[in-house]
């Protein structure tokens, strides 16, 4: 077993005195805006009224153009870098998407995979709305696969506007595990 | 979707067909959908790192499947309809860098609140590599 690799090193009872507590919130970097939805749509060649066409998306009952869906993971994620933060050094690692459930939930393991997703939505994102991301460490179910012993750790995510209204509510499974002594990894 | 779908739920019927979509996957697509959903993962963008972890390119990441799957359904519904819900979304394999997608889906289930229950595929060369359920509905 190594610590070094992907994740937070710890141990099984650190990762189970987490499960049904926070692990994480993540404030949107920026309000809902077109610019933004248009650079999303982009390259999926995405073409919805709904996401573009104020009088369209009025037309069909809603108040004001509505980000897609699916655009709730992104609308939760907090910036990269924001004024007064330290900069970059020579030979920082980039930074990566900032998963909680891998890199603020301790665990004997330095790989992982998600195994699946699933996102349920309550209410439309409109132009204009700042998503929150709050996760939480659903459950923990200890396993070894051929790939070697680990857990299936589920982060569940619900995604607020500025009002604290639910609009989705996502939970993402990943198996965090070490491989095998020997398995090269 | 700028002929907009008239799709009215008395016309869904079990086994019905999506339309399909084609999307070929290329690194310029890929570093376009990184900057636009903000997961910079340098298993997205990097061959030497998606390699390293045992991928044989560089692969899309979840967000993009997700909103493909969401651009299906919405094309299939049109603006009057609600997407309530995508997932499970399992990925069995790799969208990788060369590939071309196809997306397929097909109605499962009709309940009788305008609820849809669809299952969405989609295969490349690699075989199946993603699948996902979803609910929308049709008022």
């Amino acid at each position: 077993m190594t610590e070094s690799g992907w994740g937070k090193w710890g141990s099984w009872e650190e990762t189970e005195s987490l499960v049904g507590k926070q692990i994480g919130v993540s404030r949107g970097g920026d309000a809902i805006e077109l610019g933004a939805i248009r650079r999303w749509l982009e390259p999926k060649q995405m073409d919805c009224a709904l996401h573009y066409d104020r009088s369209a998306a009025k037309a069909a009952g809603y108040r004001d153009v509505i980000a897609p869906a699916t655009m709730a993971f992104t609308a939760g994620l907090a910036p990269y870098w924001s004024p007064g933060d330290p900069p970059a050094k020579s030979g920082d690692p980039g930074k990566q998407i900032d998963l909680p459930v891998i890199f603020s939930v301790p665990a004997p393991c330095n790989l992982s995979f998600a195994t699946s997703v699933e996102i349920e939505f309550f209410e439309p994102m409109y132009v204009g709305d700042r998503i929150t991301c709050t996760s939480i460490l659903a459950s923990l179910f200890r396993k070894t696969l051929k790939v070697g012993d680990g857990a299936f750790l589920r982060q569940e995510d619900t995604y607020t506007n500025q009002n604290d209204v639910v609009v989705a509510v996502a939970n993402l499974d990943i198996f965090r595990f070490v491989a095998p002594e020997g398995a090269g990894t | 979707m700028t002929d907009q779908s008239k799709l009215v739920l008395s016309d869904v019927k079990e086994g019905a067909e999506l339309p399909p979509i084609t999307m070929p996957i290329t690194l310029h697509r890929l570093v376009m959908e990184a900057g636009a959903n903000r997961d910079f993962s340098f298993i997205h963008h990097d061959k030497d790192v998606a390699k390293s972890t045992g991928a044989p390119d560089v692969y899309a990441n979840t967000f993009f499947l997700m909103g493909l799957f969401e651009r299906q359904l919405r094309e299939w519904i049109g603006v009057a309809g609600k997407i309530k819900k995508i997932g499970p979304m399992q990925m069995m394999t790799f969208n990788c860098v060369g590939d071309v997608l196809q997306l397929t889906g097909k109605v499962v289930g009709v309940a009788e609140d305008g609820t849809i229950s669809i299952e969405q595929v989609i295969e490349s060369e690699r075989g199946v590599t993603t699948k996902a359920q979803a609910k929308v509905q049709l008022s």
